[in-house]
This record gives structure tokens, sequence and C-alpha cells, in this order.
């Protein structure tokens, strides 16, 4: 391609290479470059330690992002993902205590059963939100609206305002641990720290690949696999980019987008469990949290487009780890928590932008 | 032939009932909790659920505007807090420097009302010129106003603000000792035991006087009409002559200024500003929207419509308060009335068609 000779209409229509790259991974570019930035700006922000963190954190927003990928690439939006996720939290917390007090069984049995049920449960809202929008063509945004406000509300009867503790022990380890523990020169460990260490050494020790890491690792790739290579995945992105064409295409719409949903709000309870083996207690989702709503920013920022057709998983992925690494390097440059909510504000409006300038590149 | 006939008017009834459906099942709920609400059928009751529900009002009013031009505006309950912090603070300002207390609550809410429109003018510029979806523009905009408003109080609520603010906020439109007199906005001083009556809330006076003022701006002016043309063919309206994009501007800083307004209206009923006062408004001012019959495609919808909803919704969430039921099953009732209130839209047009 000559871009210096071409005529000026089509230099407009063809830009250089460089340009394309660049507007194209933008997210990416600016992931590398806000790292650099906090580099120099926070002490301990460039350290393994710190990476391993934030992706640790990342955790449930990249299970929420997925889940939002899946239902915006088909033209629609969940917002019932975050009180779903509060619902699944709080309820296997809740089947987990209930239990353990009642000594029913072993700490194994009742943390497995807590969590299949609860995921079992949270597949509920994704249907009843599929069966109203595909069925009763209810627009995505009601549906999952009117279940943000009962999953929210039954959240709350269940643990009554509280979070939800005294769960079996154990749980923590799990969700906290770490693949690989390394006591420099001394001791060396899979899955539990050393035997016989002692409390001074505990400092030195150096952890390696949190087990959030490889879980979450392990449910993206399947769900990337659905997405890229699968038949489903296809009709997903046939769906998105036109209704009309995948009906005529002899797609099943509307059995396709009620799996859809339902796979969205498998998602967020998967993410909830997964809170209760992070923190140890089950936990409602506040208001002021918008799990949703960041969820979506993270999939927007990947380049997806609110009007279906568009997005893809690690794009997405690449979104939350971009809000997640804002937040991080802000608090360890000693900047107030609250510049992350403008940080965020502003990064959504540049990428929506980006999108609107360069309309032709995705 | 008598018996077809019949069938019809049965069915014609329907149809009109269908149309009715929220007003009446605003009857209907007002009965039940009629029944079982202690204290809710009483002049006080009655106040409470207005005075409790202006945030409702205003934002539901707020979001009508944006939704009949197709659009979403997710900010508003953000604005809101960030209002009512806003006012706070200046207030406390004010008052701190000397300025008596009436004069710095008045010049704290105008220049509230103008600072509120900020946010506004930005979601409009982003929706109208850069073209940037409103449900992303609005949300990035509830973020930054989020962080701004947390900036600005630093975790600690704005204290100390003139108790004429109480008074305010708390006070009553008309107060008539019975047999004795009659005052406006003045709460006579009274021996304790003399049964005073306070009619209509001051907040309740100021909020449905703002909401007329844009039903009728909606319904009857040129602004309107061009609203709804925007929201019903977009390509039209600019076909039509119709400024678009100044328009669209006009609509985002005129939800903003609701939500402002709301924001000043908790200010002055609980004496504070707080960054997430509004936040779980948002679903109640969109649901009540949509269960006054608007699209969220754009083109449908009233103020006063809307205002059904709000009432709907507002004396669901008294009427549940005054039961003594706990506030988790208000949101559960919410949802389900706005997936019901949809459902119905959705079968109700196939009932019209086949009688036709």
């Amino acid at each position: 391609m000559a871009s210096n000779t071409a005529i000026p209409v089509s230099a407009g229509k063809e830009r250089s290479e460089i340009v394309i790259i660049f507007a194209r991974n933008w997210a990416l570019f600016f992931l590398i470059f806000l790292t650099a930035v906090f580099s120099f700006t926070g002490k301990g922000f460039f350290s393994l330690k710190n990476f391993q963190n934030i992706l640790y954190l990342s955790t449930i927003f990249l299970l929420l992002a997925t889940a939002e990928t899946y239902v915006i690439i088909s033209g629609g939006i969940d917002l019932s993902v975050g009180f779903v996720m509060g619902l699944s939290s709080v309820l296997s917390a809740k089947i987990m205590q209930i239990m353990h007090e009642a000594l029913i069984a072993g700490p194994v049995t009742i943390i497995i059963l807590g969590t299949l049920i609860a995921i079992g449960v949270s597949l509920m809202p994704g249907l009843i939100n599929g069966v109203l929008i595909a069925r009763y063509n209810v627009p995505p945004f009601i549906a999952t609206l009117g279940m943000w406000g009962i999953a929210n509300g039954i959240t709350l009867k269940i643990c009554q305002g509280f979070p939800v503790s005294y769960l079996p022990p154990g749980l923590v380890e799990l969700g906290n641990g770490y693949i690989v523990y390394i006591l420099p020169g001394k001791a060396f460990s899979f899955f539990h720290k050393p035997f016989g260490i002692e409390d001074s050494q505990i400092r030195e020790l150096i952890r390696i690949i949190p087990n959030a890491i490889i879980f979450f690792v392990v449910v993206l790739s399947i769900f990337w696999f659905i997405l890229n290579k699968t038949k489903f995945g296809q009709h997903n992105y046939a769906i998105g980019g036109s209704k009309d064409a995948a009906v005529r295409a002899g797609i099943n719409v509307k059995k396709h987008l009620i799996i859809v949903y339902t796979l969205s709000s498998f998602l967020a309870g998967l993410a909830g469990v997964f809170n209760v083996f992070q923190t140890g207690i089950g936990n409602f989702t506040p208001f002021s949290a918008m799990y949703e709503l960041f969820a979506i920013a993270a999939v927007v920022i990947g380049g997806a487009s609110l009007m279906g057709g568009k997005g893809r998983i690690i794009g997405s992925c690449i979104g939350v780890i971009l809000l997640r690494l804002i937040a991080n390097g802000l608090s360890i440059a000693g900047v107030e928590p609250f510049y992350r909510f403008i940080a965020v504000g502003l990064i959504l409006i540049i990428a929506v932008v980006i999108d609107q300038l360069f309309p032709d590149l995705f | 032939m008598k018996d077809s006939s019949s069938a019809r008017n049965y069915k014609r009834f329907l149809i009109s009932a269908g149309r009715q459906w929220a007003l009446i099942f605003l009857v209907l709920e007002t009965l039940v909790f009629i029944i079982f609400a202690r204290g809710f059928f009483s002049l006080k009751g009655l106040q409470i659920i207005f005075f409790f529900s202006t945030a409702i009002f205003l934002l539901g009013t707020a979001e009508t505007f944006v939704i009949i031009t197709g659009g979403i505006d997710l900010s508003v309950g953000f604005i809101m807090g960030f209002a009512s912090i806003v006012s706070a603070k200046l207030i406390v300002i004010l008052s701190n420097m000397g300025i008596s207390p009436g004069l710095s609550i008045l010049i704290g809410i105008i220049i509230t009302l103008l600072v509120g429109l900020i946010p506004g003018y930005i979601n409009g510029t982003l929706v109208a010129r850069l073209k940037v979806p409103s449900f992303i523009a609005t949300f990035s905009m509830l973020s930054i106003t989020y962080g701004i408003s947390e900036l600005l109080i630093q975790g600690v609520p704005a204290k100390n603000l003139p108790y004429l603010a109480n008074n305010i906020g708390n006070g009553y439109f008309i107060y008539i000792l019975p047999g004795k007199l009659v005052t406006l906005f003045k709460k006579p001083a009274i021996v304790r035991g003399e049964p005073l009556i306070e009619i209509i809330p001051n907040v309740v006076v100021f909020t449905f006087l703002f909401v007329f003022i844009f039903s009728f701006i909606l319904k009857r002016t040129k602004f309107g009409q061009h609203t709804y043309a925007i929201g019903g063919n977009i390509e039209a309206a600019v076909r039509a002559g119709i400024n678009v994009k100044s328009h669209l501007i006009k609509i985002y800083m005129v939800s903003s200024f609701f939500s402002t307004l709301a924001g000043i209206m908790y200010m002055l009923k609980y004496v504070t500003g707080k960054g997430d006062a509004g936040a779980t408004f948002l679903l109640d001012a969109i649901v009540a929207v949509v269960i006054g019959g608007a699209s969220l495609y754009g083109g449908i919808g009233t103020v006063g419509k809307t205002i059904l909803g709000c009432l709907i919704i507002a004396v669901l969430e008294t009427g549940l308060r005054m039961m003594g039921v706990p506030t988790f099953e208000k949101y559960i009732a919410v949802g389900i009335v706005l997936i019901f209130a949809v459902l119905i839209d959705q079968f109700f047009p196939e009932l019209i068609h086949k009688e036709d």
C-alpha cells in the first residue's frame, strides 16, 4: 500500500498501518504505557508480587466481563451479573455456614455441596432473563434491570444485610493459595506453605502463581474456545450482527439467546462462589460496587460494540486488567482512591471516541 | 348474535382495562395497603408517601425526557449525590463567611443548580456531537461524578448546616391550628399537645412545581414537540430542520437539572450530603418511566404517565415500610413490577390488533 501517494479521499480511508495497529490495540498500548508510568510513580509497583496481586484481584471481574462479552456480542446487555454474583456468594456461604454449624458432613463435602447448589441456583436468573428476552421480546436492558432488583432483594433477604461468616476451614487457603512456594535456598513446595516454616521466615517466602490465576485461565480458555472455535460462537456473532439474517440462516435464535443469558448468569454465579473462596465470607453486592457497569466498561474498552456483533474475550480481559491496573497503580502512588472512578469514566469515553473515529478498523 | 356482541363488549372492556392497567394497579395496591398497613390511610401517611419519594418523582421526570429521545441516563442517581454534597458544602462555606443562613442557602442552591448543568452538558455533547452511545456516556459521567463527590467530601459527611435548612426541608406549606389560625411556611408557636395540622411538605411543593412546569414544556411547547420528533425518527427530525445536536444537549441538561434538584431536596431533608444518595433511585426512576408506558426506543411517553409510575413505586415502598416489611423486599417487588409492566406492554398490542 503506497499510502504516501494516495489521493486525499482514499487517504482518509486507508490510514497508515501504524495508525491502524495502534487504534486497534490502543488498550494494550495504553496498558503498557501505564505500567511504565506507574513503575516510576509507585514503589513496589513493578514486582512479581504486585502483578500477581493485580491478576488475583481481577478474577471476578474477568469472569463477569466474559459473561458480558457473550451477551454484548449477541446484541444485548446484562445488568444483573453484579447482583447474581452477590446472590451466589451469599447463598453458597449460607449453605456452608448452616451445614458447618450442624456438623452434617466434613468440610470438603460441605464446600463442594455449597458451591454446586449456589451455581445451580444462579442459572435461574439467567434462564428467566433469557426467556423474557427471547420469547417475550422484553428489551434486554429492562429484563435484566428487573432481575437486578429481584436478585438483590433475595440476596439481602438471605443475609439480612450482613456478610455471612463462620464458614468451614480450608476455604480461604484454597482461594488465596499459590501453586509454588519457595523459601530461597531452603525449602520448596507445591500448593501449601513448606512445613516447619517459622513466622520470621514468612516474609521471605516467595509465592508464585496464585490458584486464582489457574482457575480463571481454565475458565476463560473454555469460554474463549466456545466463542471462537465452535458453531455456538459463530451463531453468537451472527445474531449480534443481524438478527433477521440469523433467523433466515436457520439459527434457532430464541434458544440461542436463552443459552447466552444462562451462560452469563452461570459465570456470575461462578464469580460469586469464587468470591467466597477469596474472602472467606459471603458478600452481598452493595449498590455502589457497580460490578456490572465495570464489566461492561471493560468489554467496551476491549473493542466490543454495544450494537452487537463485535467483541473479543482477549480484548475484554485487557479491558479488565487495564481498569484494575489503574486502581492498583493509583493506590500505590498514594493517590486518593476516588480518582479511580474519574479515571474509569475518562478512559471509557476515550474508548468509545476512538471507536467512533476509526469505525472501519474493528 | 347477542352472545357475540356481549363477548365483544367484554373484550373491549379488557382492552380498555389493559390500557389503564397502571391506574388500576395503583388503586388495588393502595387498597391493599389501606387494609394491611397501619397509619397508611391518614393525612400524615399520604404525605409521607410524597415526602420520601421526591427523588423518584424528580429522577423519573429527568429520565422521561431522555428516554423519549431514545437515550438513557444512568448518571441521574450520582449527579443527585454530587449535587447534595456540592450544595451542602457551599452552604456551610457561605454561612461560615458570615452570610445570613437564608441568603447562604439561597446562593448555595443557585450555584449548585448551575454547577449541576455541567454533567448534563458534557453528557449531551458526548452523545450528540461525538456520537457516544448514551449508555456509555452517562455511565462514564456516573463514575466521574461519584469520584468527584467522594473527593469533595473526603469520607466525612458535610456537617454544621444552618438549622434553617432543616426547617425548610422538613417544614410544611400550610399549618392549621383548628379554629385559631392558619399560617403559610412558618410553624406557629404552640403549646405542647395542641393539635397542629400540617399540610404538604415544602419539598413536595418544590418538587411538583418543577415537575408541572416541565410537564407543560414537554406537552405544549415547540421544545416538547421537537423532543418527540427526535425520539420518533431522528433522520426525519434532521430533515425537518430541527437542530438535533443542540436539542439533545439541552435534553441531557434538563435531565441533570432535575437530578440536581433531587440532590438539593435530599440535602434539605436530611441536612447532609452523600455521594451515593441516589444510587438506589436509578432503578426506581427507569421503572417508573417504563410503567408509564414509555418506549426505550424513543418517541413515546409523558411526564404525567411517569408520575403515575412513580406513584406506584412510591406507594409500594412506603406501604411495605409501614407494614414493617424489611426494605429488602422492596427491590424484589420493584423488579417484578418492572417485568410485569413490560410483559403487559408486549401482550396488549396483540389484543388490540386482533380486535381490528
